[in-house]
């Protein structure tokens, strides 16, 4: 008995290997295995700097930590906010203008799903993640 | 008139045990269908399930990603299984250890303070609290178990008769 319910076990494991796999393979340009965010959808400070002035940032982390510091012009936009905060904004972004959205640092995922939010629900291109966070960003500045 | 007394005490337990039947069939089909909506909507964002297994911070990125890509066929094959009741106690047992392991996940989380969405059912899932989610699958996990009891008890008396 035990060892029909071990090979039942094994079979379905087995069948959803070849989706999962098939899955993995239509998928490679849209995922990296790496990292969390794509290469190209990531950006340093030192990159971002040299946009000047055609760069927002966004500040992804939680309200507190936004108002006790951020990146000078910063707007803030959190998940936990996002209904309220993401028509200010829309109100300040334009066309061309890229966007750099940072969290506290390298591990936070906060600006990753912001980032991911922007390009899918209000479509917007030119999105990217600071590398290294609000961390990376006082390293290089203070 | 014994004749009929047994006659009709038979009736009545046939009628039990088909309404006995039919009663766990529906809740064999219920739990499947909720593991193959689940597993079809993440099939579907591989990405975005990625992203919630990740903010679980348990396991390293790469494993995330390979988990986003296989867990979701596998709910949907053990659904299948479910329904027509092939490989019905491999897919009990599977569908009970991924809840169990989401569970304790859940709690795990929560213990450590991190405010994440479950992914469970993608992100219609996302504003879930955190006693909804935990509610859901503890509903989900007895289902399962009653399940799993219900096919050995049949089993047994499968066996025995």
């Amino acid at each position: 008995m035990r060892s029909s319910l071990v090979r039942q076990v094994l079979i379905l494991l087995a069948l959803a290997l070849a989706p999962g796999v098939g899955e993995a393979v239509y998928f490679r340009h849209r995922i990296s295995w790496q990292s969390a965010v794509l290469p190209s959808e990531l950006v340093t400070v030192d990159q971002a700097r040299t946009w000047g002035g055609n760069v927002i940032w966004v500040d992804a982390r939680p309200d507190e930590e936004f108002a006790s510091d951020h990146v000078p012009g910063a707007l803030s936009l959190n998940e936990d906010q996002w209904n309220e905060l993401l028509p200010q904004f829309l109100a300040v972004w334009s066309p061309g203008k890229k966007v750099a959205v940072y969290c506290s640092s390298l591990s936070c995922n906060a600006s990753r799903e912001v980032a991911r939010r922007l390009r899918r629900e209000a479509q917007l291109p030119d999105v990217f993640v600071l590398e290294g966070g609000w961390e990376a960003w006082l390293k290089k500045n203070r | 008139m014994l004749n009929a007394e047994v006659s009709a005490h038979g009736t009545t337990s046939n009628i039990k045990h088909r309404a006995s039947n039919i009663f766990w069939r529906i809740l064999g089909l219920i739990i499947a269908g909720i593991f193959i909506y689940a597993g079809a909507i993440k099939a579907l964002d591989p990405v975005q399930f990625a992203s919630d297994i990740d903010n679980y911070k348990i396991l390293p990125w790469p494993i995330s990603v390979a988990l986003a890509f296989y867990l979701p066929w596998l709910e949907i094959f053990c659904g299948f299984a479910l329904v027509v009741r092939w490989l019905y106690r491999g897919a009990l047992s599977i569908l009970t250890a991924l809840i169990l392991v989401f569970t304790l996940a859940t709690i795990a989380a929560k213990v450590r303070g991190l405010d994440i969405t479950c992914g469970c059912f993608g992100h219609a899932s996302q504003n879930w609290s955190f006693p909804a989610h935990l509610a859901t699958n503890v509903a989900i996990l007895s289902a399962l178990m009653a399940l799993w009891f219900q096919s050995a008890a049949k089993r047994s008396a499968t066996t025995a008769g």
